[in-house]
Protein backbone atom coordinates (compact mmCIF):
# COMPACT_ATOMS: atom_id res chain seq x y z
CA UNK A 1 0.00 0.00 0.00
CA UNK A 2 1.26 3.79 -1.04
CA UNK A 3 0.55 4.73 2.59
CA UNK A 4 2.31 7.42 5.34
CA UNK A 5 4.26 4.39 6.73
CA UNK A 6 6.08 4.29 3.63
CA UNK A 7 8.61 7.56 4.26
CA UNK A 8 11.51 6.40 2.60
CA UNK A 9 12.86 9.92 1.51
CA UNK A 10 10.11 12.36 2.64
CA UNK A 11 10.90 15.54 3.75
CA UNK A 12 10.28 18.09 6.65
CA UNK A 13 9.58 15.84 9.52
CA UNK A 14 11.45 17.75 11.88
CA UNK A 15 14.98 16.86 13.32
CA UNK A 16 14.84 13.04 14.92
CA UNK A 17 14.42 13.47 18.82
CA UNK A 18 17.23 12.05 20.90
CA UNK A 19 16.99 11.92 24.60
CA UNK A 20 19.91 10.88 27.08
CA UNK A 21 19.69 7.77 28.92
CA UNK A 22 16.45 6.70 27.08
CA UNK A 23 14.31 4.14 28.78
CA UNK A 24 13.09 0.90 27.21
CA UNK A 25 9.56 2.03 27.90
CA UNK A 26 8.49 5.72 28.68
CA UNK A 27 5.75 4.22 31.07
CA UNK A 28 4.66 1.00 32.73
CA UNK A 29 1.59 0.78 30.49
CA UNK A 30 3.90 0.61 26.97
CA UNK A 31 5.56 -2.43 28.58
CA UNK A 32 2.02 -4.27 29.08
CA UNK A 33 1.34 -3.42 25.61
CA UNK A 34 4.25 -4.97 24.53
CA UNK A 35 3.76 -7.76 26.46
CA UNK A 36 0.18 -8.28 25.13
CA UNK A 37 1.30 -8.27 21.13
CA UNK A 38 3.82 -11.22 21.89
CA UNK A 39 1.00 -13.15 23.91
CA UNK A 40 -1.33 -12.72 20.80
CA UNK A 41 1.29 -13.07 18.68
CA UNK A 42 2.08 -16.93 20.03
CA UNK A 43 -1.73 -17.67 19.45
CA UNK A 44 -0.61 -17.80 15.34
CA UNK A 45 -4.08 -16.37 14.50
CA UNK A 46 -2.16 -14.07 12.04
CA UNK A 47 1.97 -13.02 11.22
CA UNK A 48 4.31 -10.40 11.38
CA UNK A 49 3.15 -9.57 8.20
CA UNK A 50 -0.17 -9.22 8.68
CA UNK A 51 0.52 -7.23 11.61
CA UNK A 52 2.83 -4.74 9.58
CA UNK A 53 0.16 -4.46 7.00
CA UNK A 54 -2.73 -3.31 10.04
CA UNK A 55 -0.12 -1.19 11.22
CA UNK A 56 0.31 0.61 7.21
CA UNK A 57 -3.96 0.31 7.27
CA UNK A 58 -3.99 2.98 10.04
CA UNK A 59 -5.87 6.49 8.74
CA UNK A 60 -2.73 8.65 7.65
CA UNK A 61 -3.69 11.20 10.47
CA UNK A 62 -3.65 8.31 13.12
CA UNK A 63 -0.77 6.97 12.40
CA UNK A 64 1.15 10.16 12.51
CA UNK A 65 -0.85 11.12 15.59
CA UNK A 66 -0.46 8.29 17.88
CA UNK A 67 3.08 7.25 19.82
CA UNK A 68 4.85 4.41 19.01
CA UNK A 69 2.93 1.59 21.38
CA UNK A 70 -0.32 3.75 20.87
CA UNK A 71 -0.69 1.88 17.28
CA UNK A 72 0.73 -1.29 18.67
CA UNK A 73 -2.40 -1.30 21.13
CA UNK A 74 -4.61 0.45 18.37
CA UNK A 75 -3.68 -2.50 15.74
CA UNK A 76 -3.78 -5.18 18.51
CA UNK A 77 -7.98 -3.93 19.25
CA UNK A 78 -8.32 -4.52 15.82
CA UNK A 79 -6.92 -7.97 15.09
CA UNK A 80 -8.44 -9.03 17.87
CA UNK A 81 -11.90 -7.66 16.67
CA UNK A 82 -11.16 -9.03 13.13
CA UNK A 83 -9.74 -12.22 13.92
CA UNK A 84 -13.18 -12.84 16.31
CA UNK A 85 -11.10 -13.24 19.54
CA UNK A 86 -13.83 -11.61 21.18
CA UNK A 87 -16.72 -14.00 19.82
CA UNK A 88 -14.00 -16.81 21.33
CA UNK A 89 -13.07 -17.96 17.95
CA UNK A 90 -9.21 -18.39 19.78
CA UNK A 91 -8.01 -21.85 18.62
CA UNK A 92 -7.04 -24.05 21.71
CA UNK A 93 -3.61 -22.56 21.38
CA UNK A 94 -2.06 -22.75 24.97
CA UNK A 95 -1.45 -19.74 26.95
CA UNK A 96 1.56 -17.50 27.01
CA UNK A 97 3.84 -18.35 29.81
CA UNK A 98 6.36 -16.21 31.24
CA UNK A 99 8.83 -18.88 31.28
CA UNK A 100 8.29 -19.43 27.01
CA UNK A 101 7.95 -15.90 26.71
CA UNK A 102 11.73 -15.25 27.20
CA UNK A 103 12.49 -18.27 24.32
CA UNK A 104 9.93 -16.72 21.93
CA UNK A 105 10.68 -13.24 21.93
CA UNK A 106 14.77 -14.06 21.72
CA UNK A 107 13.85 -15.85 18.26
CA UNK A 108 14.59 -14.51 14.86
CA UNK A 109 12.63 -15.05 11.95
CA UNK A 110 13.33 -17.67 10.45
CA UNK A 111 15.42 -18.00 7.12
CA UNK A 112 16.76 -21.51 5.50
CA UNK A 113 19.44 -22.10 2.66
CA UNK A 114 16.63 -24.14 1.31
CA UNK A 115 18.94 -25.67 -2.09
CA UNK A 116 15.46 -26.70 -3.63
CA UNK A 117 14.61 -22.65 -4.11
CA UNK A 118 16.76 -21.19 -6.63
CA UNK A 119 17.89 -17.91 -6.76
CA UNK A 120 16.97 -15.78 -9.76
CA UNK A 121 20.06 -13.52 -9.41
CA UNK A 122 23.77 -13.58 -8.72
CA UNK A 123 25.90 -11.03 -7.13
CA UNK A 124 27.15 -8.46 -9.08
CA UNK A 125 24.37 -8.61 -11.45
CA UNK A 126 22.47 -5.18 -12.55
CA UNK A 127 18.76 -4.93 -11.35
CA UNK A 128 15.51 -2.78 -11.61
CA UNK A 129 13.22 -2.41 -8.67
CA UNK A 130 9.67 -3.79 -10.14
CA UNK A 131 7.24 -0.61 -10.60
CA UNK A 132 4.26 -2.41 -8.59
CA UNK A 133 2.06 -0.52 -6.55
CA UNK A 134 -0.21 -3.08 -5.05
CA UNK A 135 -2.71 -2.40 -2.60
CA UNK A 136 -2.28 -4.96 -0.12
CA UNK A 137 1.17 -5.37 1.64
CA UNK A 138 4.88 -4.77 0.58
CA UNK A 139 8.07 -3.85 1.56
CA UNK A 140 9.28 -2.69 -1.71
CA UNK A 141 9.70 1.05 -0.86
CA UNK A 142 8.19 3.89 -2.77
CA UNK A 143 11.49 5.80 -3.62
CA UNK A 144 13.51 2.19 -5.12
CA UNK A 145 10.62 1.65 -7.56
CA UNK A 146 11.78 1.77 -11.20
CA UNK A 147 15.46 2.52 -10.04
CA UNK A 148 18.32 0.27 -10.99
CA UNK A 149 20.95 -1.21 -8.49
CA UNK A 150 23.58 -4.40 -8.01
CA UNK A 151 23.14 -7.12 -6.00
CA UNK A 152 25.30 -7.08 -3.56
CA UNK A 153 24.70 -10.02 -1.18
CA UNK A 154 22.47 -13.19 -1.11
CA UNK A 155 20.57 -13.28 2.12
CA UNK A 156 19.01 -16.46 1.60
CA UNK A 157 15.55 -17.63 1.33
CA UNK A 158 12.51 -15.81 3.41
CA UNK A 159 8.79 -16.01 3.46
CA UNK A 160 7.21 -13.35 0.85
CA UNK A 161 5.57 -10.69 2.93
CA UNK A 162 3.01 -9.71 0.16
CA UNK A 163 1.67 -12.79 -0.07
CA UNK A 164 1.99 -14.43 4.04
CA UNK A 165 0.78 -11.22 5.51
CA UNK A 166 -2.52 -11.88 3.40
CA UNK A 167 -2.65 -15.60 4.76
CA UNK A 168 -2.16 -16.64 1.34
CA UNK A 169 1.03 -18.57 1.14
CA UNK A 170 4.83 -17.78 1.89
CA UNK A 171 6.08 -18.18 -1.34
CA UNK A 172 9.66 -18.41 0.04
CA UNK A 173 12.39 -17.28 -1.87
CA UNK A 174 15.82 -15.49 -1.76
CA UNK A 175 16.29 -11.93 -0.18
CA UNK A 176 18.96 -9.96 -1.61
CA UNK A 177 20.93 -6.78 -0.02
CA UNK A 178 21.15 -4.28 -2.97
CA UNK A 179 23.44 -1.44 -3.74
CA UNK A 180 21.78 1.48 -5.29
CA UNK A 181 23.81 4.67 -6.13
CA UNK A 182 22.03 7.65 -4.08
CA UNK A 183 22.27 9.77 -7.61
CA UNK A 184 20.14 7.24 -8.66
CA UNK A 185 17.39 7.32 -6.15
CA UNK A 186 17.93 11.25 -5.78
CA UNK A 187 18.76 12.44 -8.58
CA UNK A 188 22.93 14.84 -9.87
CA UNK A 189 22.30 16.96 -6.68
CA UNK A 190 23.51 14.18 -4.36
CA UNK A 191 26.51 13.13 -3.50
CA UNK A 192 28.88 10.47 -6.34
CA UNK A 193 30.47 8.07 -3.51
CA UNK A 194 27.51 7.70 -1.51
CA UNK A 195 24.74 4.50 -1.74
CA UNK A 196 21.94 2.87 -0.36
CA UNK A 197 21.38 -0.70 0.43
CA UNK A 198 17.98 -2.25 0.55
CA UNK A 199 16.81 -5.80 1.09
CA UNK A 200 14.71 -7.22 -1.75
CA UNK A 201 13.05 -10.08 -2.57
CA UNK A 202 13.29 -11.96 -6.22
CA UNK A 203 9.21 -10.52 -6.67
CA UNK A 204 10.86 -6.63 -6.49
CA UNK A 205 13.48 -7.64 -9.35
CA UNK A 206 13.60 -7.91 -12.77
CA UNK A 207 16.94 -7.64 -14.78
CA UNK A 208 18.55 -4.29 -15.98
CA UNK B 1 17.35 8.25 3.85
CA UNK B 2 17.44 11.05 1.58
CA UNK B 3 20.28 13.32 3.96
CA UNK B 4 22.00 10.67 6.54
CA UNK B 5 24.81 13.50 6.07
CA UNK B 6 22.34 16.00 7.91
CA UNK B 7 20.92 13.78 10.27
CA UNK B 8 24.26 12.47 11.49
CA UNK B 9 25.01 16.48 11.77
CA UNK B 10 21.88 16.54 14.26
CA UNK B 11 24.20 13.97 17.04
CA UNK B 12 26.76 16.56 16.19
CA UNK B 13 28.83 14.25 14.01
CA UNK B 14 30.49 16.13 10.73
CA UNK B 15 31.34 13.48 7.82
CA UNK B 16 33.83 14.68 5.71
CA UNK B 17 33.33 14.77 1.77
CA UNK B 18 36.37 11.88 1.35
CA UNK B 19 34.32 9.22 3.69
CA UNK B 20 31.83 7.03 1.97
CA UNK B 21 28.26 6.66 3.33
CA UNK B 22 26.34 3.69 2.81
CA UNK B 23 22.64 3.77 4.29
CA UNK B 24 20.84 0.04 5.12
CA UNK B 25 17.51 0.26 4.90
CA UNK B 26 16.39 -2.84 6.75
CA UNK B 27 13.02 -3.33 4.88
CA UNK B 28 13.41 -7.63 5.04
CA UNK B 29 14.14 -9.33 8.32
CA UNK B 30 17.69 -8.84 8.67
CA UNK B 31 19.03 -6.86 11.46
CA UNK B 32 22.49 -4.84 11.39
CA UNK B 33 24.71 -4.10 14.42
CA UNK B 34 26.60 -1.47 14.41
CA UNK B 35 30.74 -1.85 15.40
CA UNK B 36 32.07 1.82 16.18
CA UNK B 37 35.74 2.75 14.52
CA UNK B 38 37.89 2.07 16.85
CA UNK B 39 39.41 5.31 18.62
CA UNK B 40 43.24 6.30 17.82
CA UNK B 41 45.74 4.72 20.59
CA UNK B 42 43.30 2.66 22.00
CA UNK B 43 45.17 -0.47 20.31
CA UNK B 44 46.43 -1.59 23.90
CA UNK B 45 43.36 -1.62 25.80
CA UNK B 46 41.63 -4.50 27.67
CA UNK B 47 37.92 -5.54 26.44
CA UNK B 48 36.64 -3.99 29.85
CA UNK B 49 38.81 -0.62 29.30
CA UNK B 50 36.79 -0.57 25.51
CA UNK B 51 33.76 -1.15 26.91
CA UNK B 52 33.95 1.80 29.33
CA UNK B 53 34.11 4.17 26.60
CA UNK B 54 31.69 2.91 24.20
CA UNK B 55 28.47 4.86 24.37
CA UNK B 56 25.07 4.56 23.53
CA UNK B 57 25.63 7.01 20.45
CA UNK B 58 28.19 4.64 19.29
CA UNK B 59 26.82 1.46 18.77
CA UNK B 60 24.05 2.74 17.22
CA UNK B 61 25.97 4.88 14.51
CA UNK B 62 25.43 8.31 15.09
CA UNK B 63 28.78 9.35 16.99
CA UNK B 64 32.50 8.76 16.68
CA UNK B 65 34.14 7.41 19.98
Amino acid sequence: MNGIHDMGGMQGMGPVPHETDEPVFHAEWEGRVFAINAALRAMCMWNLDTWRYQIESLAPVDYLRLTYYERWLRINEELVAKHGLLAGAAKAAPALTAAAAAQRLGRGVPSSDDPAVKPVFAVGEHVRARNINPIGHTRLPRYARGKVGVIARDHGVYAFPDTNAHLEGEHRQHVYSVRFAVRELWGDEATAKDSVYIDMWDDYLERA
Amino acid sequence: MIDPRGVLQEFGTSVGDDVEVRVWDSTAELRYIVLPERPVGTENLTEEDLAAMVTRNAMVGVSKL
